[in-house]
């Protein structure tokens, strides 16, 4: 009866080591693919390249789910995600750090939240011409 | 024999982990090799931008005119505004960096190919020679896209314009 017990304790540790360590694989995964550096870097880098290519007089709403998502998770406010100023397209989802990408185009952009509903996580860019 | 199977039982877990261990490192391995490198959009960017300078110069099949006079000449003054008449602006905004970008607009009368009559150029010079290293992992050199076209200029002229656009940003893509 003893010998049996102590099988089963073997098995049961063998079993929960084997629990762990894929656990603490798949939230490595999880991590890399949906991590805040990642996600910055991606963002600024396309949203740098919407800014090139706008022309004066357009609107573009851009998705940033993904962004909220993660910000949400950090307590860093969405509002405060996004900065479009001086060349450069900034994105910062954590206190560390932040994203930035430098764009070409010289135009003005304004940018805002998206407010209306079923838009929650969307971004709204204006693009201007520069007043001489 | 049980005494023989507990044995066995041991052997077999620990090679069960070793085994775990190598599928740990591979996995590592890879995820830090696909999600390691940079995102890289230079090519894109190089494509927008010379997309950007070529409507700047000619849009709609009329050219710029303030590239060229109504006579079909060129105008000097285009060079020195270059950035600011196409809506450019190159200028990292930091102290001792260099512009990431770098562009070059040749036009050639459609009677001499080889002999450009008129050139506009702006950004880093430096990355240039890059275009033309010619190596199989090319990562770490500055990206370069070409493109060209024909332009009817006022005076009946035709040119082909070539436009060479390249971007750097090497530590940011790569």
């Amino acid at each position: 009866m003893k010998k049996r017990g102590e099988i089963l304790a073997e098995n049961v540790i063998f079993l929960v080591l084997n629990i762990i360590f894929l656990t603490i694989l798949v939230l490595f995964l999880l991590k890399q693919a949906g991590g805040a550096v990642l996600i910055e870097g991606s963002y600024s880098k396309e949203i740098a390249l919407l800014v090139d290519s706008a022309k004066h007089g357009t609107i573009i709403n851009v998705n940033l789910q993904k962004a909220k998502e993660v910000s949400d998770e950090n307590g860093i406010d969405f509002s405060e995600i996004l900065k479009i100023a001086d060349g450069y397209v900034t994105i910062k989802l954590s206190d560390k750090g932040g994203s930035s990408y430098h764009y070409f185009n010289d135009i003005n952009v304004s940018y805002y939240p998206d407010k209306n509903p079923g838009y929650e996580g969307f971004y709204v860019l204006n693009f201007n011409r520069k007043r001489a | 024999m049980k005494l023989q199977n507990k044995r066995g039982d041991k052997i077999l877990s620990v090679y069960w982990f070793a085994i775990l261990v190598i599928v740990a490192v591979g996995v590592v391995l890879m995820v830090n090799t696909f999600y390691g490198k940079g995102y890289d959009v230079r090519e894109v960017e190089a494509r927008i931008l010379a997309e950007k300078v070529a409507d700047c110069v000619y849009f709609g099949g009329e050219s710029n005119s303030l590239l060229l006079t109504p006579q079909g000449t060129f105008r000097e003054d285009f060079k020195d505004n270059f950035l600011s008449f196409c809506t450019l602006n190159f200028d990292p905004g930091k102290e001792f960096v260099r512009p990431e970008y770098y562009v070059e607009v040749n036009f050639f009368p459609d009677t001499n190919l080889r002999r450009s009559s008129f050139v506009l150029s702006e950004g880093n010079l430096n990355w240039k020679p890059d275009c033309e290293e010619k190596v199989a992992d090319r990562s770490k050199l500055a990206t370069c896209v070409e493109k060209e076209f024909f332009m009817n200029a006022p005076g009946g002229a035709v040119y082909l314009v070539k436009i060479l656009s390249i971007v750097g940003k090497v530590q940011e893509n790569v």
